[in-house]
């Protein structure tokens, strides 16, 4: 199953240059050659952001959550939003991937490896986050259907448990899927290894895979299916966790338009993420000649599509709060706008919506400095909005006298901190072991330009 | 060496038509064993060589199958007859409660089913191989189209071969030792 190329794609979506060995050896030497300086520091740095999560956690379980802000009324803080704003970032790297094979678009091959890498590690993210919030983290296995002396099981009919069924066969499912699209390219780096380590290494984990005609079938019919199930999926993961909130009586969460509000949410983040990882791996691996304008341009116009989607759930969202009945909803969504967290919920949307207009532009698209500028305020309104939707309904629920607004401490934004270092990480290290370009699928373009 | 202890006999070619050429020459001659080893899929190879159906998306739909029935019967079981709660008489078995957990368990089996149907079906982990030994063989992974006849097939004969394969214009040949 390939990527249909027209002519004027075909030369845009790989430099002319590229011939099947040059992009076998270049991708594979990122991997086989010693690292670069960057990768280095970058690393450092994650690593020191890792031990500010491990500091925080630490003390987290040391003393409770209360170290945190949370409190009633706003019982759901920094955890909470943050949960959902990694687990939309992850959505993001499946859409690419998932939902761009389905539509055989030439541009997603060269970036698949990079969208699905920052799937996995936001994923990790976005599932410490509410081992950390239940505050009695070592009984998180609760949530497991397993036989127990207690005779209790999980309660299925709760938003909450099919949040962490959708979680855990997300991760599972994405694992799977990144293995079956990652193992050809093992092989090809297995054979270009030179030190006996690395040999080993590559030879064990690309299991032996010889590229035969049977092969390639068969994992071809796989991928496929497999692609075609993660697209749903990637939808019904973040969904449902839009029907956490939906399903709770709280004003500002009580709403049938949560689940696509969050999916349109996901499409935006998750895009900005891809993008703002895409461009320094351009530039710091030398990918010019198969990464090209082409691509960039590409996610920058479904980025775009995200933002407008985004914004029509906003639109329906004030227009639900003054067009209803309902009292509370109509405080709340007023204190919302025009309270104490009115300058977070402008924020996030000039960052979401207004800015990412520019887009419509072709030379904003083209313009990597801009691309990446628009991306980060992307992530951070992304992450405002999270904010904004869990606390500041919270913060003027049903009871007037429950009333309250809630202040991170120093410990809610090391955990945020934190959890960045963790992704980092992660993806570090998947950076330096794994190669960021499927060289398979690339080399099925490179071909089938030659062949034209 | 003689035919009896080959796994067979390799040739490259540097371009997927000269692959798929020379695929249908030995067809044309009545030589069954062949298989090609290549750096991507090749459209149209696959009609040359000997090949059964795979069954993968069968078995990826029973996996499906299998992971919606299940899914519903930990939910209902639990609910319904390990420790039934009355929610103001509303049924035990709540299935709309239950589509999302189950929706997801299915789509999980179903993945699981082809992610481990793929790795049975193509004999793989097999960190060991004959075609491993030949230093040729390597470059099936980068830029090189590698046909191979088997020993098992009756009218493999390397000699013969190897002149076969140097007319069809193969950049090198090798025989594999089993």
């Amino acid at each position: 199953m390939t990527a249909t190329l027209d002519e004027t794609d075909a030369m845009r979506v790989v430099a002319p240059g590229v011939t099947l060995r040059s992009l076998s050896e270049e991708v594979s030497a990122r991997v086989l050659r010693p690292a670069p300086r960057w990768w280095w520091i970058g690393f450092g740095v994650s690593l020191l952001l890792l031990l500010v999560l491990v500091v925080a956690v630490a003390w987290l379980f040391i003393n409770g959550i209360g170290v945190w802000g949370v409190e009633i009324p706003v019982a759901w803080g920094l955890a909470i939003a943050e949960y959902v704003w990694w687990i939309a970032l992850a959505s993001g790297g499946t859409i690419v991937s998932a939902l761009f094979y389905l539509t055989r678009s030439p541009w997603r091959s060269a970036i698949n490896r990079i969208a699905e890498s920052m799937m996995l590690a936001a994923a990790a993210c976005a599932g410490l986050m509410p081992i950390l919030h239940i505050g009695r983290p070592g009984l998180f296995y609760w949530l497991f259907p397993y036989s127990n002396v207690m005779g209790v099981w999980p309660q299925f009919r709760s938003p909450l448990l099919w949040d962490f069924v959708c979680l855990l066969c997300y991760i599972l499912m994405s694992l799977m899927f990144y293995y079956v699209g990652l193992l050809p390219d093992l092989a090809t780096v297995r054979d270009l290894a030179r030190t006996r380590t690395k040999q080993l290494f590559y030879g064990v984990i690309a299991l032996g895979w010889r590229g035969s005609s049977v092969h390639w079938r068969r994992q071809r019919t796989v991928y496929f299916i497999m692609a075609a199930i993660m697209a749903p999926m990637v939808i019904s993961v973040h969904s449902v966790v839009g029907l956490d909130f939906a399903g709770g009586l709280t004003p500002g969460w009580h709403s049938t338009q949560f689940p696509p509000y969050f999916f349109f949410g996901a499409i935006v983040s998750g895009l900005a993420l891809v993008i703002m990882l895409t461009i320094p791996i351009r530039h710091g691996y030398h990918f010019e000649d198969i990464i090209t304008e082409y691509h960039l341009n590409a996610l920058g116009k479904v980025m775009l599509v995200g933002s407008v989607m985004l914004g029509y759930a906003y639109l329906w969202e004030a227009w639900g709060a003054y067009y209803g009945s309902d009292v509370a909803t109509r405080t709340m969504f007023n204190a919302r706008v025009f309270g104490f967290y009115a300058p977070s919920y402008w924020a996030k949307l000039v960052l979401n919506i207004l800015i990412p207009q520019l887009l419509w532009l072709p030379r904003v698209r083209r313009s990597e400095i801009l691309l990446f500028l628009i991306s980060l305020g992307v992530i951070v309104g992304m992450w405002l909005e999270r904010f904004v939707i869990v606390v500041t309904s919270l913060h003027r629920n049903d009871m007037p006298a429950e009333w309250g607004n809630f202040y991170p401490t120093l410990w809610d934004w090391a955990t945020l901190a934190g959890s960045i270092g963790l992704f980092l990480t992660l993806f570090f290290l998947m950076l330096r072991l794994l190669p960021m370009v499927s060289i398979a699928e690339m080399r099925e373009i490179v071909e089938q330009k030659s062949a034209r | 060496m003689s035919a009896a202890e080959l796994y067979g006999i390799i040739a490259s070619f540097p371009t997927s038509d000269a692959v798929k050429e020379a695929a249908r020459q030995l067809r044309a001659q009545g030589i069954r064993a062949v298989e090609a080893y290549t750096p991507c899929p090749v459209e149209g190879l696959d009609a040359l060589l000997p090949q059964r159906r795979t069954r993968l998306p069968l078995l990826i739909f029973l996996g499906a199958v299998f992971g919606a029935v299940w899914g519903w019967f930990i939910q209902v079981w639990d609910e319904m007859l390990n420790f039934p709660i009355n929610v103001g008489g509303r049924p035990h078995n709540s299935w709309p409660a239950f589509v999302v957990s189950t929706f997801e368990f299915t789509l999980l089996c179903a993945v699981a089913a082809g992610f481990f149907g793929l790795f049975v079906s193509c004999r793989l982990p097999r960190l060991s191989h004959p075609l491993f030994a030949v230093p040729e063989f390597d470059a099936a992974s980068r830029d090189r189209f590698i046909l191979c006849v088997a020993a098992r097939d009756p009218r493999f004969e390397p000699h013969e071969l190897r002149h076969i394969f140097e007319r069809q214009g193969a950049e090198a040949v090798a025989e594999v030792p089993a």
